[in-house]
């Protein structure tokens, strides 16, 4: 290590530091309950799903008499806190969800297992390539994706019907549904969707309309502040115009659809993925719909099917088989695929989303079936974004923030951004 | 109960030592009673401060080894992070609005309830009631819809809603700590207890009304407890994390106008994953601390007043 | 409230406006306590997107899902878990922080002065900044996902504030009882436990009341150091029901809130008539 020790206790610290990091190597000393080899599953989500992963992962327990698996969750901000302290106190669960965001920090980090070791175990054949790919880094599969989602306008049916404005339809262009909001809000009087400024997510949407990115391939900025300026100028005009919400709606925006703007019936459609959306059902009573993201103006698709949620296995566990079975039971059992139904986003095995497809309900089906009009029209995902992005997605909000209350112009925060971004991703 | 009003210098030494027998074997005996105490301080403080100046110095992002960078989070911070330096801002504000009015609050309350006769626990308990709660979630919530656009707070005053406004912000969460001002009220009350009775007969016999003995007794009597509560809430106010995160949901916002030092700190640690500029900003705060500690009792002198200083 | 004799003058009229005034104040600060409440018997639309304070009908169905527990665990089992670790801590706390006092209060040692300077000092300490290197202690001694880490502070003293306290109580008694004990041939052991500790019962039952809510409140160190949802606390289960990610539950959520928050209420009232008194004998003076 290039410690660098003045003092005493400080090369006492360091000792302690080192002792840390070198239990990231050691075994997590996983217990063997009973002559049964347990393992440690933790995941994010809400009680639907705990529900539902507690009876598919019963019925492994059932197929695998041998091991003892003990769930764990929390929701997602949390459960973030919390696998980042125990993965740097060497701790890292046997199985674990991971985020998109997460895998290349937890990779290069060491805390992930080279899965490629239980190829023998963990069937991957019968997942899309491009989608496994987003589980690689450096060339090493650390994660296999276990859903996947894409974004979605979602939207009031009723309220938009009604409007007379016509509908959104496939293929539209960002000046189309630029000027969807702006009849609604003229036809309504509210604002036809949430600023979408302050999101990363459609901003790289709108990037990759025009064939850019928002990383480069080795984790470098994709973009130009010039580009952010563009996006960020035609959000604020809409918003100055009413067609989008305001900065005092949007803010108040903390993941949960509840505090949308269409949540909170300020506006009339959402720009969000298109699992979650199913929390509009219970809240915006008229009925929802969901269409496609607006593509670039020559018609390039923006979105992508982008992995839900990844399972990873911890690089200390004990029992790599073990966990490398849990993941391949997860996600290609047909049982535990009937259980799971779309609870983790649309399964990612080919062959058990055609077979599941027609068992599901509500708006599970609508997901699919959202999903399959979409099938063989957009691009690759881009590969796991570099670990900076963590940061840079709350960075990417703050920023947008002073340009929606009028504190800064869209150039200023744009090159703030940029000037942040670029410090970030070197450290 | 003479000595229950004890001079109490706490803050200076470590308050009267006995006087008699000071023998060796009874040395033994305190180490004996302070052992759980030093294993703590030494385990779970001394060594996790040692840890994390040493990080404070180094490029930690939890994962790989931390690599020594010298003070460059330090200078960093300084003079590279206007972010940081508004959230110094606003910790600041924070501090200025929410201690005096949590203060004010709970003494006026404190005194209220002690010229009370009848009902003075249910009003005593019931004034509590918010203390119990902490920052949770649902509070959070409740507060979110109580100060925004159409809420109870714009209904009544027509300011609009507060937590959605940069300029407003900050004051609704203040207002969350200001609203839990329970345990400084119970020890107002306390030391208000303690103020002897004669005092006050000796005050009116003087002929000295009902706020003249307000200014020449009650408050130097309490000036003590209010010097307790000032330093205690001071340094709760500049740690100040949760309401102002389970009000802004994590972010801070609106337009950072919430992003206190703390929450800062653990956005750059735990969601930026630079726990070396974490441990950097956490040693600067508690510096801060410090020096504030320092000053106010420096300033104490001047102003607390102490009724049985001799009583050593 | 010989005190009140003086200030008698106006006697009913200011009495009444007293009450009158501490009522209105009352209703103010328990606005936001009736939202709560009323807020876990709205129904799903309403729970955010409404504004007003009472519920369009009461869904008590927000009870039925919280008592069901979260994540297979009953709240039965969730409730007891909150009470091991809190009572625990508040053991703790009332043990080791009273020892320790009894040194620094009344024990004369060598660094007695820089020790008990260095003790206050740690009551600045922001916790964030050693949150990383206590888990790494925590799970080096293979204590993660026990209550150990959330208990075993406690019992070592490292809430400085609490230790303040008794000190501040011990020094106000009279120090004649220990010398006659003395005199009996008590060591520091027997007049500590037989004459001192009884007598600081104010001090600890103020040290208990507070541990109780501030432990049964710490979401952070739960969620961190707690991974077997069996071990879960109602504080750690409430915010299963929001989830960023996918559907949230917001009204059972809130019911949850109003349930976790009836025991710290009952320990509360339990308790709180020796709050003044321990706050007020242990002449807190700075």
């Amino acid at each position: 290590m290039p410690g660098h020790r003045t003092k005493g206790f400080c090369a006492s610290a360091a000792a302690l530091v080192l002792c840390a990091v070198l239990a990231g190597c050691g075994g997590s000393g996983e217990s063997v309950g009973g002559g049964k080899v347990v393992l440690r599953y933790t995941w994010w989500g809400n009680p639907d799903r705990a529900e539902r992963t507690e009876r598919a992962v019963a019925l492994f327990e059932k197929q695998h008499p041998d091991i003892r698996v003990q769930p764990s969750f929390s929701g997602y901000d949390a459960y973030k806190q919390k696998l980042a302290v125990q993965a740097s106190g060497g701790d890292a669960p046997d199985v674990m969800q991971l985020d998109y965001r997460q895998i290349d920090q937890y990779a290069s980090g060491g805390v992930l297992f080279d899965l490629g070791k239980q190829k023998s175990v963990l069937r991957t054949s019968e997942i899309d390539p491009g989608l496994l790919d987003t589980g690689r880094v450096d060339g090493v599969q650390y994660a296999v994706p276990q859903g996947r989602g894409t974004e979605t306008v979602v939207y009031d049916v009723k309220a938009w019907k009604d409007s007379g404005v016509p509908l959104p339809k496939r293929g539209w262009t960002w000046d189309d549904w630029a000027e969807s909001m702006r009849a609604l809000k003229e036809r309504t009087g509210r604002p036809g969707a949430t600023d979408p400024g302050w999101s990363e997510d459609s901003f790289e949407v709108w990037l990759r309309g025009q064939g850019k990115s928002l990383y480069t391939e080795d984790g470098q900025l994709g973009f130009t502040a010039d580009d952010l300026t563009r996006w960020w100028t035609f959000t604020d005009r809409l918003r100055r115009e009413g067609a989008v919400s305001s900065a005092e709606e949007t803010t108040q925006i903390d993941g949960t659809v509840e505090n949308t703007p269409l949540g909170r019936g300020t506006a009339l459609s959402d720009t969000n993925w298109d699992a979650p959306a199913s929390g509009y059902l219970a809240i915006v009573p008229s009925g929802i719909a969901l269409a496609p993201m607006p593509s670039g103006e020559d018609g390039t698709p923006g979105q992508y099917f982008k992995p839900s949620m990844f399972l990873g296995v911890g690089a200390s566990t004990s029992h790599p088989k073990e966990a490398a079975q849990l993941i391949d039971f997860l996600i290609n059992d047909d049982e535990a695929a009937k259980i799971l139904g779309a609870t983790r986003g649309i399964p990612v095995n080919e062959t058990i989303r055609k077979e599941t497809a027609p068992l599901l309900k509500d708006f599970d089906r609508t997901v699919s079936d959202y999903q399959a009009s979409l099938e063989g029209t957009l691009k690759d995902p881009p590969q796991a974004p570099p670990s900076g992005d963590n940061a840079l997605q709350t960075t990417f909000q703050r920023d947008y923030d002073q340009v929606s209350y009028e504190r800064m112009s869209p150039r200023e925060a744009a090159e703030n951004y940029v000037t942040e971004a670029k410090a970030e991703l070197r450290s | 109960m003479t000595t229950t009003a004890i001079p109490a210098e706490a803050q200076r030494t470590a308050g009267p030592a006995p006087k008699r027998r000071p023998k060796r074997e009874r040395e033994g005996a305190a180490w004996v009673f302070l052992s759980p105490w030093v294993l703590g301080a030494v385990v779970l403080t001394l060594l996790p401060m040692a840890v994390s100046l040493y990080l404070s110095f180094t490029d930690y992002n939890l994962f790989d080894p931390p690599r020594w960078v010298g003070l460059r989070n330090y200078t960093q911070m300084f003079t590279e992070d206007p972010r940081y330096w508004r959230s110094v801002v606003t910790t600041v504000t924070y501090v200025v609005i929410a201690v005096p009015l949590q203060l004010a609050l709970a003494l006026v309350v404190a005194l209220a309830l002690k010229s009370m006769k009848h009902g003075k626990a249910f009003y005593r308990s019931a004034f509590y009631a918010p203390s119990l709660l902490g920052a949770s979630m649902s509070i959070a919530l409740v507060w979110r819809a109580v100060f925004n656009d159409g809420g109870t707070v714009d209904n009544l005053l027509g300011t609009g809603g507060w937590v959605n406004k940069p300029g407003w912000a900050l004051l609704a969460v203040a207002l969350l700590t200001v609203w839990q001002f329970g345990a400084p009220m119970v020890i107002f009350l306390a030391g208000l207890q303690q103020i002897p009775a004669e005092l006050y007969e000796a005050a009116a016999v003087d002929g000295a009304g009902k706020w003249r003995q307000f200014l020449s007794v009650t408050v130097p009597m309490l000036s003590p407890v209010l010097f307790f509560n000032l330093v205690l809430q001071t340094i709760q106010a500049f740690q100040v994390f949760t309401p102002a995160f389970a009000i802004s949901a994590g972010k801070g916002g609106p337009a950072d106008s919430t992003l206190v030092y703390t929450m800062y700190l653990y956005d750059r640690g735990f969601v930026a994953s630079h726990m070396g500029y974490a441990s950097a900003m956490a040693w600067v705060l508690l510096l801060v601390i410090g020096i504030v500690t320092a000053v106010l009792f420096r300033t104490s002198r001047s102003w607390v007043f102490y009724a049985s200083e001799g009583d050593r | 409230m010989t005190a009140t004799a003086v200030t008698r003058k106006p006697v009913r009229w200011g009495r009444i406006a007293l009450h009158l005034g501490c009522l209105a104040a009352l209703l103010v600060m328990l606005y936001p306590l009736a939202w709560l409440l009323a807020t876990s018997l709205k129904p799903a639309d309403e729970v955010i997107a409404s504004l007003d304070l009472l519920p369009g009908h009461l869904e008590w169905s927000n009870y039925e899902t919280a008592f069901e527990g979260v994540n297979d665990v009953s709240i039965w089992r969730l409730l007891s878990n909150s009470l091991i670790i809190a009572g625990g801590a508040v053991l703790g706390n009332v043990i080791s922080c009273s020892l320790a006092a009894y040194a620094f209060a009344r024990l004369r040692f060598r660094f007695r002065g820089p020790l008990f300077a260095f003790m206050i000092a740690t009551i600045m300490l922001p916790h964030h900044a050693v949150l990383i290197p206590q888990y790494i202690i925590f799970n080096q001694l293979g204590l993660v996902n026990t209550y150990w880490p959330l208990i075993l502070p406690k019992f070592l003293a490292t809430e400085a504030f609490f230790v303040f306290l008794i000190v501040q109580f011990m020094r106000g008694l009279p120090r004649e009882l220990e010398e006659a004990a003395r005199i009996d041939g008590c060591g520091p052991f027997r007049s500590f436990f037989q004459v001192v500790l009884p007598l600081t019962r104010p001090a600890l039952i103020t040290t208990a009341i507070f541990t109780f809510i501030w432990t049964w409140n710490d979401f952070f160190t739960q969620l961190i150091y707690l991974f077997d949802p069996d071990k879960f606390t109602l504080t750690l289960a409430l915010r299963s029901f929001v989830d960023a990610s996918s559907t949230s539950a917001f009204g059972p959520m809130f019911a949850m809130s109003v349930i976790a928050l009836l025991p710290i209420v009952l320990f509360f009232l339990a308790f709180q008539r020796f709050l003044v008194e321990g706050m007020a004998s242990s002449g807190l003076k700075g």
